[in-house]
C-alpha cells in the first residue's frame, strides 16, 4: 500500500483521531453508547457513510461548481443516509429502534462533512475512500470505548451478554446510573482524549495564558 | 532548634530537586507546613501581611462544620434508635453493633450519650473512607504534577460525609469522592482551579449513579427495611398541609430532629457554623445574603401564582429554609471562595442564582426534590461569566466617570 | 453508487461531453445541469433502496409488535423452538369499538395501525381533563386486541395500553386471563423514563409481580394500583397491589394512572364489562399463576 494512502487510512485512528483531536462528531457519540451493539452498528453505518460520500465527492471534485459546493455534498451524504437507514431498517430493525433519530443524524455529524470538504474536494478517489474509511474507524474507535465503558459499568452486560451480574437479577453488582445518561459519555470521551494526549504530548494545545507560580519553593529548605 | 524542626531538615535534602525521594516532595511538604509557617517568601514588590493563609481558612471550615458534625451524628442515631424501639429492636447488627457493645453504650433513644455514638458509628466510617480515598487521589496527583497538597482536601471531605445519606455504602462513598476529587478539581489542576465545587460534585454523581441509596424514603434512616421519608419529599408530594398533616414543625427543623442527610437537618448547629463564618469573614456575606434573597423572591413569586396541581407553590419561604439542605448549601457549599464569584456584586447574584434556582428546581421539577446541589452546581458554571459581567459594569462606569472630568 | 454511475453516462452522452465537461465550473448552465444530474441520481438511488427494502421493513415492524405480544401473552416463554409467526397463529386479532364495548369489522384487524389511528381525525377521540387520567389528551376510537385461544375459548386477552410516566409516554401490553379481571402479563416496550429508577419498568423481575393481580376489588371496582413500597402478603388488599418502583414515585404513578384509565370505562371498560357478562367463568385458571407473583 502506498505510504500516502496508509497515511490517510491508520492516522485517523490515534494521531488525528477525529472525535479525540478534532472533536467532531460528539452529539452522536453521546447519544448512541449506552449499548455496545447498537454504537457497532453506527460505527458501520458512519464508515460506509464517510467512506462512500468521500468517494463519491472525490470523483465529481473537479466538476462541481464552487457556488453550490456545499448543497452538492449535502445532497450526497443525505442519499447516502437515506440508504443506509432504510437498510438498517430492513435488515437490523431492533438497533434502528434503539438509534431512531441519531441514523438521519449522521447528515449533520461533522465528520463526513468534514472530511468532504478537507480531504475529498482535494484528492483522487482512492485515497479519499481511504480517508473516509480511516476516520469512520477513528470514530468507531472511541465509540467502541465508550459504549463499552457505558454498557459494562452502567447494565453490567456486554453486548447485551451479561457480565457483572446486576443486584435487580440476583446479582452482586450494582449498577452504575450515570453511565447510562449522557454525561457519562462526555467524561469517558474527555478522559480518553487525556489518556491519548498523554501518549502524544504534541497533540496538547498551547495555554491561552501562562499561569503564574504564586510563590516559589525555598532554595534552602525549611530555615526560618 | 526542636527535634521535630531537626528531623523535618535531615529529610529535606532526600525529597528536595535531585534527591532521592523527590516524589514524595509533597507530602513532606504538607507535613511540614502544618507544623510551621511555609519558608516561601514573596518574589514580587507588592507583600501583604496577614495571618491569615489557604491553611487556616480551610482549618476553619472545617471547624465551622463541627456543630453540624455532632448534630448530624446525635440526630443519626436518635433517628435509629427511635425506630428501633418502636419496631422493638434492642440491638444494632453488625460490625457497628459489635463497636457499640464494646464502649458499652446502649441504644436508648432517651440518652444522648446512645444516640450520638449510635450515629458516630454512622458518620465517622464515610468520613474514613472518604478522606483515605481523598487522600490518596491529592498525594497522586500532588506527586505526580508537582504541586503541594492542598488543604481543600480537608473541607472537600468533612462537607461530603455531610450531606449524604447515614446508611450510605462506603464503597460509594469512596467512588464519589474519587469522582468529585479526579474529575470535580485535579483534573483542572487542583485546588483553585477546580470551577465546580468537589463535594457537591462527588454527591452529583452519586445521585445519578446511584439514585436508590441517595433518593428516596428507604435511605435517611439507618435502619434496615424501615423508610421514612423527607420533609422535602412529604412537601414535594402534599405541599405544607402534607408537611403539618405528617407532624413536621419549624421548630423540629430549627434542632433538627427530622430524617435527611447528616450535617443538613439542624439549622441551630448551620447557624453557629454560620455565624463562625461570617464572623472569621471566611465566608461571603453577600452570597449568603444573596441566597436567601432569591429564595424568598423565588418562593414568593409561586406562592402568588399558585397551582392546583403542584403542591410545592404553596410552600412559604421559611419552610423552604427549613426542609432539605438548602441552609447546609447557602452556609457551606455556595460560598465555596474557589468556584463561587470572586467580585463583591459578583457573588451577590451568584448567591441569588442558587436561590432562584433552587426553589425553582424544588417547585418545577418533578424528578429532583433537593434543588440546592443542582442549583450550586448550575451557578457554580456562570460564576466566571457573572464576574466578567460585574468587571465589564466597573469598567464602563469608570470610564464614564473620566470621560466627564 | 450514484457518483461512479453518473460520470459513466456522461462518457455516453459523446461528443458534447468532453465540451461541457471543459467548461468552467462557475458556468451557470453547467452549475444547473450538475445540479440536476446529481438530484437525478440521488432521487433513483434513494427511492430504488426505498421501495426495494420496504417489504423487509414492513415484515421486521410486525413482528417487533408479534413479539410483544406473544412476550406478555406468556407463549414464548412457553415453547423455545417455533418461529414468532408460527406462535403467532395461536392469537387473534381483533379491533374493538371502545364505546360499545363490541368487535367491529369497520376496519381490517390484520394492518389496523391504532398509535396511528389516535392521530387520525377520522379515528381520534379527544378526551377531556377529566377523563384524561394517563395524559395522552386522546385515543383512536378502536382499539386492537389479541386473543389467545384454546380451542373455541379465548384464555387470554391482550389489550394495548399507554400513558405519560415522568418524561414520556410509556406504550405496552396487558394480558388479562378469560374472567377479564386476572392480569397474566405486563410488558412495556417503548419508554424514554430514568434508566434505574422509572426504566425499571422494563425490569421483567417487576413485571413478574403484575401476574396473578386482580383488576378488581371484591366489590367488582376497579382497584388495580401500584403503590408506594413493597407488597407483602399481610397488605390489605394485596391483589390488587403491585410494588411501587424505588425512587420513581412519578412513573409508578404513570403506570396506575395508565391501568386507571385503560381499564376503566373511557378505556377497554365496556369491552371487559362485556366479557365478563357474557362468559362469567371460573377464576380458577389463574390460581396457577397467584403463586408466581
Amino acid at each position: 500500500m502506498a505510504s500516502e494512502a496508509k497515511k490517510a487510512l491508520l492516522e485517523p485512528l490515534f494521531v488525528n483521531n477525529p472525535i479525540a483531536l478534532q472533536i467532531l462528531g460528539i452529539c452522536s457519540a453521546l447519544a448512541v453508547t449506552t449499548q455496545l451493539s447498537v454504537a457497532l452498528i453506527m460505527c458501520l453505518a458512519l464508515t460506509a457513510v464517510t467512506a462512500f460520500s468521500n468517494l463519491s465527492i472525490s470523483l465529481i471534485r473537479n466538476h462541481i461548481p464552487s457556488s453550490i459546493r456545499i448543497i452538492v455534498q449535502m445532497t450526497i451524504i443525505a442519499s447516502l443516509v437515506i440508504v443506509v437507514d432504510q437498510v438498517l431498517k430492513a435488515y437490523a430493525y431492533q438497533t434502528s429502534k434503539v438509534l431512531a433519530v441519531f441514523v438521519g443524524l449522521i447528515i449533520t455529524n461533522c465528520i463526513v462533512m468534514g472530511r468532504a470538504e478537507a480531504y475529498a474536494m482535494k484528492n483522487p478517489p482512492w485515497p479519499s475512500f481511504l480517508d473516509g474509511i480511516g476516520n469512520g474507524l477513528g470514530y468507531s474507535l472511541i465509540l467502541i470505548i465508550v459504549a463499552t465503558i457505558r454498557e459494562l459499568f452502567g447494565s453490567g452486560t456486554l453486548l447485551g451478554y451479561t457480565i457483572l451480574a446486576p443486584v435487580s437479577q440476583g446479582g452482586w453488582y450494582q449498577p452504575n446510573g450515570l453511565m447510562l445518561l449522557a454525561p457519562s459519555a462526555f467524561i469517558i470521551i474527555g478522559l480518553t482524549i487525556w489518556a491519548i494526549r498523554a501518549y502524544y504530548p504534541e497533540q496538547v494545545e498551547e495555554p491561552d495564558f501562562e499561569l503564574q507560580d504564586a510563590h516559589q519553593t525555598p532554595v534552602q529548605g525549611g530555615v526560618h | 532548634m526542636s527535634l521535630l524542626r531537626r528531623t523535618l531538615d535531615n529529610i529535606y535534602p532526600h525529597v528536595t530537586e535531585g534527591g532521592k525521594y523527590h516524589k514524595f516532595y509533597a507530602l513532606y511538604e504538607a507535613v511540614d507546613t502544618i507544623f510551621y509557617s511555609p519558608a516561601d517568601v514573596n518574589h514580587g514588590r507588592n507583600h501583604v501581611r496577614d495571618g491569615i493563609d489557604l491553611k487556616r481558612v480551610m482549618i476553619y471550615v472545617w471547624l465551622a462544620a463541627m456543630p453540624t458534625m455532632l448534630m448530624g451524628c446525635y440526630n443519626v442515631g436518635l433517628q435509629a434508635n427511635s425506630v428501633m424501639q418502636s419496631m422493638g429492636i434492642t440491638e444494632v447488627v453488625g460490625w457497628r453493633g459489635d463497636m457499640l457493645t464494646l464502649f458499652g453504650v446502649g441504644v436508648d433513644p432517651n440518652s444522648v450519650w446512645d444516640n450520638f455514638w449510635h450515629g458516630f458509628w454512622y458518620w465517622f466510617p464515610i468520613y474514613m473512607t472518604v478522606f483515605i480515598v481523598g487522600g490518596f487521589w491529592e498525594v497522586l496527583f500532588a506527586s505526580v504534577r508537582g504541586h503541594e497538597i492542598n488543604e481543600g482536601f480537608f473541607v472537600t471531605s468533612i462537607l461530603f460525609s455531610l450531606i449524604v445519606p447515614a446508611s450510605l455504602p462506603l464503597w460509594q462513598a469512596a467512588l464519589g469522592i474519587s469522582f468529585g476529587i479526579v474529575i470535580g478539581k485535579e483534573v483542572f489542576g487542583g485546588t483553585g482551579k477546580n470551577f465546580l465545587n468537589p463535594a457537591l460534585t462527588a454527591r452529583a454523581f452519586l445521585y445519578f449513579a446511584y439514585p436508590a441509596q441517595l433518593s428516596g424514603d428507604a435511605v435517611w434512616v439507618a435502619v434496615d427495611g424501615y423508610s421514612s421519608p423527607t420533609a422535602l419529599s412529604v412537601a414535594a408530594s402534599g405541599g405544607l398541609e402534607a408537611l403539618q398533616n405528617a407532624g413536621f414543625t419549624i421548630q423540629q427543623s430549627m434542632t433538627g430532629y427530622i430524617a435527611g442527610s447528616i450535617g443538613e437537618t439542624s439549622l441551630i448547629a448551620i447557624g453557629i457554623g454560620a455565624l463562625f463564618l461570617l464572623y472569621t469573614k471566611i465566608a461571603s456575606w453577600r452570597i449568603m445574603f444573596g441566597v436567601a434573597v432569591g429564595v424568598i423572591l423565588t418562593s414568593l413569586m409561586f406562592n402568588a401564582i399558585g397551582s392546583d396541581t403542584n403542591p410545592m407553590f404553596s410552600v412559604t419561604p421559611n419552610w423552604h429554609f427549613a426542609i432539605g439542605g438548602l441552609a447546609f448549601g447557602m452556609v457551606y457549599m455556595a460560598t465555596d471562595p474557589v468556584s463561587a464569584s470572586m467580585t463583591d456584586w459578583g457573588r451577590f447574584w451568584f448567591g441569588a442564582l442558587v436561590g432562584l434556582m433552587t426553589v425553582l428546581i424544588r417547585v418545577v421539577n418533578p424528578a429532583f426534590p433537593e434543588g440546592i446541589m443542582l442549583a450550586i452546581l448550575f451557578a457554580n458554571l456562570f460564576a466566571p461569566l457573572i464576574d466578567w459581567f460585574v468587571m465589564q459594569a466597573n469598567i464602563r462606569r469608570r470610564e464614564k466617570r473620566y470621560a466627564k472630568t | 453508487m450514484p457518483r461512479p454511475k453518473k460520470v459513466f453516462m456522461m462518457r455516453d452522452i459523446g461528443r458534447y461531453q468532453q465540451g461541457f465537461l471543459n467548461l468552467p465550473n462557475d458556468n451557470m448552465a453547467k452549475t444547473i445541469i450538475v445540479a440536476t444530474l446529481l438530484c437525478l441520481v440521488c432521487s433513483i438511488v434513494v427511492s430504488t433502496s426505498a421501495t426495494l427494502l420496504k417489504p423487509a421493513q414492513v415484515a421486521n415492524k410486525l413482528l417487533d409488535k408479534k413479539k410483544n405480544i406473544l412476550m406478555v401473552s406468556g407463549i414464548s416463554a412457553e415453547s423455545g423452538e417455533q418461529s414468532v409467526d408460527e406462535l403467532f397463529q395461536r392469537i387473534e386479532t381483533k379491533v374493538v369499538d371502545m364505546s360499545s364495548g363490541q368487535y367491529t369489522e369497520e376496519v381490517d384487524a390484520a394492518t389496523f395501525d391504532q398509535r396511528r389511528a389516535a392521530n387520525d381525525p377520522q379515528y381520534r377521540v379527544d378526551l377531556d381533563k377529566s377523563q384524561d387520567i394517563a395524559q395522552i389528551g386522546g385515543r383512536s376510537k378502536f382499539a386492537s386486541v389479541y386473543l389467545v385461544r384454546d380451542g373455541d375459548r379465548v384464555t387470554k386477552y391482550i389489550l394495548p395500553v399507554k400513558g405519560y410516566g415522568l418524561w414520556s409516554t410509556l406504550y405496552g401490553f396487558i394480558a388479562l386471563e378469560s374472567d377479564a379481571s386476572t392480569v397474566s402479563g405486563i410488558t412495556f416496550y417503548e419508554h424514554k423514563e430514568t434508566p434505574g429508577l422509572g426504566g425499571e419498568i422494563e425490569n421483567p423481575r417487576w413485571q413478574q409481580v403484575w401476574i396473578g393481580k386482580q383488576l378488581l376489588d371484591d366489590q367488582g371496582r376497579l382497584a388495580l394500583q401500584v403503590v408506594k413500597g413493597e407488597v407483602t402478603e399481610v397488605t390489605p388488599q394485596a391483589e390488587n397491589k403491585i410494588d411501587g418502583l424505588a425512587g420513581a414515585t412519578l412513573t409508578s404513578n404513570g403506570v396506575s394512572n395508565l391501568i386507571s384509565f385503560w381499564m376503566g370505562d373511557n378505556g377497554f371498560g365496556p369491552y371487559l364489562e362485556r366479557i365478563r357478562s357474557a362468559a362469567p367463568q371460573p377464576v380458577s385458571i389463574s390460581s396457577d399463576y397467584s403463586n408466581r407473583g
